[in-house]
């Protein structure tokens, strides 16, 4: 089902944390609202299922307005940064409890949990309570919960983010699996930008209330709309050096934005510099670069160079991902 | 290491002694004074030998031969030493000489016999009727209505009156004043019918005001809860005045509320009914009143407990059950009330303990009337030991109801502790192998 959110206002008291945001998500579609802390993705989440009120602007589930209308009848399913499961049911009644409100009876409801125990593989968990499953367990069980109503979108806010990081990968893939295969339209709300790439069809990137860029991972990564876009995708970050540094000069560019994949000795030899760090992470090296004007550039290398902090190298940088912001900050 | 250890004592010192002065010692007194018959005509102290009429007629139950009761109900006039040293005092030596001379020694059963010797003195004859009637006083030598200090000197003077040795004991006995040890306090609490009156007055204390405390209770914090934060604090407020009030203060209210000119007499009176005390007119309005002024106060300490056990539930979890399409009333029902399930044994279990005990809202405001109706387990106590109507304190009979309530109160207290064994709640997380 299609999701347009409108003109979106949110206000808590005086302060305004959302002023008129656009988004719309296509039907099936997962995307990402990815940001740092305290951007509005969280607030934006509660908007639309209903938690927080929306102050301004329309809410369209499939082209019909719900801004006004309670979480109850939205039919939205939510999973929660802390999965909030009710530590006084068992897992089956966790998962049932959607169906138990709307007063299905005990036949179909033991089908329905049956069936999504299975579809995130808790079926052997059942009689156990919350306080006895670990993190990627209880993570499964709010995850059947939201589903087991067969709403018609998926909120999903931090899901990861009290996960240990085995589990976490375990889990986003698991995560994009069941949204496939339910084919359900998904929000996820994210800080880390790894779990939004890796995860979502589109990333809608927010920064102040507002929606900075919107746009599939590969073209906000290659095509930032901004410096704040390029220096938040991308790990190890984008390192940005003036014109001087990298002894080029153009109009209207005030700095030049470079990924660590695009600086290194397979590039040429036009910039020389110290190795001031490196950081070994098995299969790459990753080295901070101190050119002589004394900006520094990170380079991503395959490992085993034998390169040691301290030695002087004389590398070069790819022109095709050279990123070029004005003054403004904006890409030219 | 001994030393840390003789330090943590003498802090603790304080809080040892009062507990033990407090809580400690009233309870070990209670069982101690059950068992014994003091009241106010014996005593807390020992007491002294006194027969009167009352102890005759007593003995006199208990089988003593006539001629036994007789002999110390005769008791008659003796000119002895003791009498002409009290003679010679009250008029002349020689007056007490000359008696001695025609009378030494004798004993005159009737106060007529004596007072005719006084006259008869040749010399030194009191004539005045009243002197005579005082000298002959001097001389009266019955044991009845005469209070000894000892043992040693009652049992002199009955074996004056001649009584037989093989009586002295059961006479001795019943001319005791003082308490004594006795288990007929218990015996007289399960024998007497007005026991299970308050025992049933009690039950149905406990269990009403329970129920209104803990249901008022849960009412007032799960719908403040859901008012705005200021509103529902402010509400919580005001429910929570009547237990800032004093008790005395407080009760005059609700008499004030109830009295025959009182507010809701005056209302009802625009409506045709003619003015009553509407505390006191039937035990039915009587128990109504005693429920509302104990749960009303009850409450408050109930919806405090119960708001913050709400406000311990996070409120992703309540924003869950929203979204999982809970009405309000599902959410209380299903994921509010259930998580409540501790707090609410809890108050029960302390409201309990504390109910069974307290009477002192009852007192100040039917004072267990109208007749006995409201009168419960420990507001008999307070009334048998510390304030009868008949004047006679029966300390004894009181502390016998008292001692009920403390086996009551451990038993319960017991059966709590394993109530709340929180051990059993603690369940170990599985951590991820």
């Amino acid at each position: 089902m299609q999701l347009d959110l409108i003109n979106f206002t949110k206000r808590f008291g005086d302060t305004t944390v959302i002023e008129d945001m656009s988004l719309s998500v296509s039907s099936g579609e997962m995307i990402a609202l990815l940001g740092p802390s305290g951007c509005g993705k969280s607030t934006t989440l509660f908007a639309i299922c209903g938690i927080h009120r929306i102050d301004q602007g329309q809410l369209m589930f499939g082209g019909k307005d719900v801004a006004h209308l309670p979480s109850q009848s939205r039919n939205v399913g939510v999973v929660f940064q802390n999965y909030a499961l009710y530590p006084h049911m068992t897992v089956a009644e966790n998962i049932a409890f959607p169906l138990k409100v709307q007063k299905m009876n005990r036949t179909d409801r033991e089908a329905m949990v049956r069936r999504y125990a299975e579809l995130v593989h808790i079926e052997a968990l059942l009689e156990r309570r919350p306080a006895q499953l670990s993190g990627g367990q209880q993570q499964r069980v709010a995850l059947a919960r939201a589903l087991v109503r067969q709403p018609d979108f998926l909120l999903l806010d931090e899901p990861l983010a009290n996960l240990d990081a085995k589990l976490r990968l375990e889990m986003r893939s698991e995560i994009r699996r069941l949204q496939q295969e339910t084919g359900l339209t998904a929000i996820l709300v994210t800080h880390d930008q790894v779990e939004a790439m890796s995860m979502c069809d589109r990333i809608a990137l927010m920064n102040g209330g507002r929606i900075v860029q919107y746009d599939t991972p590969t073209s906000m990564y290659e095509r930032p709309e901004n410096d704040f876009v390029a220096s938040f995708l991308g790990n190890p970050p984008i390192s940005f050096v003036s014109g001087a540094g990298l002894g080029q000069s153009e109009a209207r560019v005030a700095r030049y934005g470079i990924r660590p994949e695009g600086f290194g000795p397979q590039f040429g030899s036009a910039l020389s510099g110290r190795v001031t760090f490196v950081e070994t992470q098995g299969r790459e090296d990753l080295f901070d670069v101190s050119l002589t004007n004394g900006e520094v550039l990170r380079s991503i290398q395959p490992a085993g160079s034998g390169i040691r902090p301290g030695a002087t190298v004389q590398w070069g940088v790819a022109q095709d991902k050279l990123l070029r912001f004005d003054q403004d900050g904006r890409r030219l | 290491m001994r030393n840390v250890n003789w330090l943590g004592l003498a802090f603790l010192s304080p809080a040892l002694v009062m507990v033990t002065l407090f809580f400690l010692l009233p309870v070990v007194l209670t069982g101690f004074f059950a068992f014994t018959n003091m009241s106010t005509a014996t005593g807390v102290t020992g007491g002294e030998y006194l027969l009167n009429s009352a102890s005759l007629r007593r003995l006199q139950n208990e089988g003593l031969p006539q001629e036994v009761l007789a002999k110390l109900e005769a008791g008659g006039y003796r000119v002895d030493a003791a009498g002409l040293a009290a003679l010679a005092e009250a008029t002349t030596p020689a007056t007490a000489q000359e008696l001695e001379q025609l009378h030494g020694a004798a004993e005159f059963s009737d106060r007529r016999d004596m007072e005719r010797a006084l006259k008869d003195l040749l010399d030194n004859r009191i004539r005045r009727t009243r002197d005579r009637k005082e000298a002959a006083e001097l001389f009266k030598r019955s044991i009845l209505n005469e209070r000894f200090a000892t043992e040693a000197a009652f049992r002199a003077a009955l074996s004056e009156t001649g009584t037989r040795t093989a009586y002295a004991e059961q006479i001795t006995t019943a001319a005791y004043t003082g308490w004594v040890w006795t288990t007929k306090n218990v015996e007289l609490l399960f024998a007497l019918p007005s026991t299970l009156r308050y025992a049933a007055n009690t039950t149905l204390y406990v269990t009403l005001t329970l129920a209104f405390n803990v249901g008022f209770g849960l009412f007032l914090a799960i719908t403040t809860f859901y008012l705005p934060k200021g509103q529902g604090a402010a509400f919580r407020a005001i429910w929570f005045l009547p237990r800032i009030l004093p008790p005395v203060l407080y009760v005059l209210m609700w008499r004030w509320f109830t009295w025959d000119t009182g507010f809701l007499a005056t209302v009802t009176g625009y409506f045709g009914i003619s003015p009553k005390n509407w505390m006191l007119d039937t035990s039915y309005h009587a128990w109504t009143v005693v429920v509302l002024i104990n749960g009303f106060v009850g409450a408050s300490m109930g919806m405090i407990i119960f708001s913050s056990a709400i406000r311990a539930i996070p409120t992703s979890m309540l924003h869950a059950s929203e979204v999982d399409g809970a009405s309000r009333w599902q959410q209380v029902r299903w994921i509010i009330l259930p998580q409540l399930a501790w707090p609410i044994l809890f108050i029960t279990c302390y409201q309990t303990l504390s109910l069974l005990t307290s009477f002192e809202y009852i007192l100040l405001a039917t004072d267990g009337g109208p007749g006995r109706a409201t009168e419960v387990w420990s507001l008999a106590a307070y009334h048998t030991a510390l304030n009868n109507y008949g004047g006679n304190l029966e300390y004894g009979l009181g502390a016998a109801f008292a001692l009920v309530l403390v086996v009551i109160g451990i038993a319960a207290s017991l059966i709590y502790f394993r109530l709340f064994n929180f051990k059993r709640l603690i369940t170990k997380p599985l951590i991820e192998g």
